[in-house]
């Protein structure tokens, strides 16, 4: 047994069992018997990354070839950068508790733009030099994947690819060709040209950009005979027969989702125009009924969990759902084994299935309603309704529950002071509808926590054009929500909203950033998504430091024909999709859902999924 | 049927602390399909329990718990099933079935044995000439954590005996103190005692500590391991 680190710093650290892996269902080989050692890179703390269905999966998808060993690698916390640093304690995975210098591959998965400093330190931290022209022929290749991935600019200096879309396609034939290539004693730079053969990969050192004098992009070209003007996402298409682990890693510490999670499926059918999730993701690929069930049953069986969440982007329009539910509750009443039911549709199923599910403990209902008015509503294509909610507060009501959460946005586009307004008015209504209840039958006092994210616009979204709010906006309209709300039984909180701020320059940010986002860590920024340790002082000196202008990026409006930084990266979805779905919703028009309709988005080129449903 | 195991917690999984362990512990019972009894209530619990929680960064050959399950299954069946899932570092040594009546490890516990290991400060030579005369000191004044802050309290009546077990590899001593929901002491807050005694400074990241046994009354006045006499 060996730790990369000894016991007595262990000993001095937050959650040392972050750092000795050796968890339940751990893969265990011999490093030096794997032709590619991959290391999986999670740019958060241990307990963050190990509640990721993503990791679950590729992890698995990788070490069932014998040829790769895939380890993981999360950020250090805070106390343990320090240690590791005063004793030169490089970064290393945790299964091997190897240096990950000399891995094959380094990846990191992208899955909130707030960690993006935490990649640069975690390279820097494993003695990899950050910036791509730094770094030679003996380093790992950095590659990178999630959904910030699909906009890679702010992180193109120092990444040598991008992975557009599902890992399970494209990564066996990537590792293939790695082997070959280095048996044959090829360079990486052989390699990654190579690459340029697969769709769904971006390498953002054959392209060069030019910029206009206003500071928008002039031109974006390839500077390869072999580069594609445009990178296309790739998708599974047959959910059924795609790879899904038979286990899952058991944490021994608490982490954030301590459960068994299930995918149903991927993508959306419902377009909210806010989403980014909602796109980047279509079309909708549905997994069978049975598939989850069995699935289900074997995790269940390998890890031991007593609870089970099902997770997908609105759980309530898988078409197999009730068969599901139903398979699922019968399966494990009497084994002990909790259902975890996120993102429902609030109906007379679903909270027939929640008293089942649930018994005695009755948790909070949650709605996301996002805008206070229907108006607003329809201009971001949110498909509920006040009489939805309402309607559905009340049949949770009558059904004991007494616990409401809302979720709304501040700062979305054509918002107005009656939309702000709005929001105060639909969480006291709530209130009013629990009094509608004979008073004996209310035990309890009724709790409404309504609380508010500011807006981000992000691309490859209808608002991808949209200037976004200041943080000094975003404030004052918190405000005016705060002052209308009368009722002591709403409870309104907010997003940090200097956060948001920063989240959305580095959304839509272009090649430019990764300066920005180079001097921000030298600053010292780390873990930006944690609140307590997000430094706003320290981005707006970074901002200094480099000449750059936040509101450029955040609070600026673009018009169609700009040059946008990802324009070269396709999701399957059409600009000009994104054009109409933006004018319908500046005239609070709604659009169908997939299902109900559709609408031409592109997705369907990927041939499989929703838009092939009979 | 109701179990009672004694567990071995080795250096891989000594990070784990005590409510963590128990919820891994849970989930070896339900990998390896023990038909676990739960609690009734609002929220049921399977019925587990260990005599004593173990601070983080401690190895200990004899953690002592009960379970109970709805089946009366043979004990070595259920012991080798549970090793089998168990995750590194951690393995049931003995499994027995408890007699009627028996009270839970968590009650009946009294005592506990640690070897504490200095890896530096403390010398072979320290040990051997301070033992006695540490242990012939009217009183022991020790900073201890309380639930009502930390105070300073006398802890000799608290150590029963100690021992040098020090070798050509090893500097250390062992201890017989007492352990559970009356009285505790911690190994480490001996060795802390002890380096003050001897006018050294005291590391706590340089100590192994390892819990070696925990001990009841069998109610001769003996002091048993809590699983002595209690099998069915």
């Amino acid at each position: 047994m060996y730790n990369a680190v000894p016991d007595e710093i262990l000993l001095q650290v937050e959650k040392p069992a972050r750092y000795v892996g050796r968890e339940v269902n751990m893969v265990k080989k011999n490093p030096d018997h794997a032709d590619i050692r991959f290391a999986f890179c999670f740019p958060d703390v241990y307990e963050v990354g190990m509640s990721h269905l993503g990791l679950q999966i590729l992890y698995f998808f990788l070490n069932r070839r014998e040829d790769t060993y895939c380890e993981r690698v999360f950020a250090p916390w805070t106390d343990m950068e320090e240690k590791m640093r005063e004793a030169k304690i490089p970064l290393f995975a945790l299964e091997s508790q190897q240096s990950i210098k000399n891995f094959d591959f380094v990846g990191f998965t992208l899955q909130y733009e707030m960690s993006y400093t935490n990649v640069l330190n975690m390279l820097d931290l494993a003695g990899i030099p950050i910036y791509r022209k730094d770094r030679s022929e003996d380093d790992p290749i950095i590659i990178c994947g999630g959904s910030c991935a699909y906009n890679p600019e702010p992180l193109a200096d120092f990444v040598d690819i991008f992975y557009m879309g599902e890992g399970e396609v494209l990564y066996d034939e990537m590792l293939d060709l790695y082997k070959q290539f280095k048996k044959e004693g090829k360079t990486k730079q052989q390699y990654l040209e190579e690459l340029l053969k697969i769709d769904g990969l971006y390498m953002p050192q054959f392209y060069d950009v030019e910029y206009n004098q206003d500071g928008t992009i002039k031109s974006f070209e390839p500077n390869h005979k072999d580069a594609r003007r445009v990178i296309k996402k790739v998708v599974v298409t047959d959910m059924d027969s795609v790879f899904f682990p038979e286990k899952q890693l058991v944490p021994l510490i608490e982490v954030v989702h301590d459960r068994v999670t299930l995918e149903l499926f991927r993508g959306c059918i419902r377009g909210c125009r806010f989403c980014q999730a909602g796109f980047v993701y279509r079309p909708v690929r549905e997994k069978r009924a049975c598939t989850v069930l069995e699935g289900a049953k074997r995790l269940v069986e390998t890890s031991g969990h007593e609870e089970i969440s099902l997770t997908s982007l609105s759980t309530s329009d898988f078409t197999g759902f009730e068969e599901l539910a139903c398979g699922l509750l019968e399966e494990f009443k009497d084994k002990k084994v909790n259902l975890s039911l996120p993102s429902l549709r609030i109906d007379n199923f679903s909270l027939d299935l929640m008293q089942k599910v649930q018994e005695v403990r009755k948790s909070s209902l949650t709605f996301a309603a996002e805008a206070g008015t229907q108006r607003l509503r329809d201009v971001i294509n949110k498909n509920l309704t006040e009489e939805n909610i309402l309607n559905g507060c009340k049949l949770a009501f009558d059904g004991g529950w007494d616990k409401v959460k809302l979720y709304f946005m501040l700062g979305l586009p054509t918002e107005t002071e009656e939309d702000l307004k709005g929001i105060a008015h639909l969480s006291e209504k709530i209130v009013e509808k629990y009094f509608e209840i004979p008073k004996e039958l209310r035990p309890r006092p009724v709790t409404v926590n309504a609380s508010a994210s500011c807006f981000v616009p992000k691309p490859f979204t209808p608002f991808q054009w949209d200037a976004q709010d200041t943080f000094e906006e975003f404030g004052r309209k918190a405000l005016i929500v705060k002052d209308e709300i009368k009722r002591r039984q709403v409870r309104f909180t907010y997003h940090n909203t200097m956060m948001s701020s920063m989240e959305g320059v580095l959304a839509r940010g272009d090649r430019r950033q990764s300066a920005l986002l180079y001097r921000a860590w030298q600053l010292g920024c780390r873990f930006d998504g944690w609140s307590d340790l997000f430094d706003f002082s320290k981005w707006q000196q970074a901002f200094k430091d480099t000449g750059l202008d936040p509101a450029f990026y955040a609070n600026r409006e673009r018009s169609y024909d700009e040059i946008l930084p990802w324009d070269h990266i396709s999701v399957g979805v059409n600009k000009s999709f994104l054009i109409n779905e933006r004018e319908k919703a500046l005239r609070a028009e709604t659009t169908p859902n997939c299902r109900q309709k559709c609408s031409g988005c592109g997705a369907a080129s990927f041939g499989g999924g929703v838009c092939y449903e009979v | 049927m109701k179990y009672r195991f004694k567990l071995y917690k080795g250096d891989e999984i000594k990070y784990i602390g005590h409510l963590d362990l128990l919820v891994a512990f849970q989930r070896v019972i339900k990998r390896a399909k023990m038909p676990i009894d739960y609690s009734n209530g609002f929220n049921p619990h399977q019925l587990v329990s260990f005599a004593s929680p173990l601070s983080l960064g401690l190895t200990s050959c004899a953690e002592y718990g009960d379970f109970q399950l709805k089946e009366d299954l043979d004990a070595d069946f259920v012991m080798e099933k549970m090793n089998e899932q168990m995750p590194d570092g951690l393995k049931i040594l003995s499994l027995v079935k408890l007699k009627d009546g028996v009270k839970n490890t968590m009650t009946s516990l009294v005592r506990a044995e640690y070897e504490v290991f200095f890896t530096k400060d403390i010398t072979k030579e320290d040990i051997e000439k301070n033992i006695d005369g540490f242990m012939a000191q009217k009183e022991i004044l020790a900073m201890k954590k309380t639930k009502k802050g930390i105070n300073e309290t006398d802890i000799r009546p608290d150590i029963f005996w100690m021992k040098n077990i020090s070798d050509n590899e090893k500097t250390g001593f062992k201890i017989q103190v007492s352990a559970g929901s009356i009285k505790n002491l911690k190994g480490e807050t001996v060795a802390e005692a002890f380096c003050g005694y001897v006018g050294r400074p005291y590391d706590k990241y340089a100590i192994k500590c390892v819990r070696t046994e925990m001990l009841m009354d069998n109610g001769e006045g003996e002091f048993v391991p809590l699983n002595y006499g209690v099998e069915r």
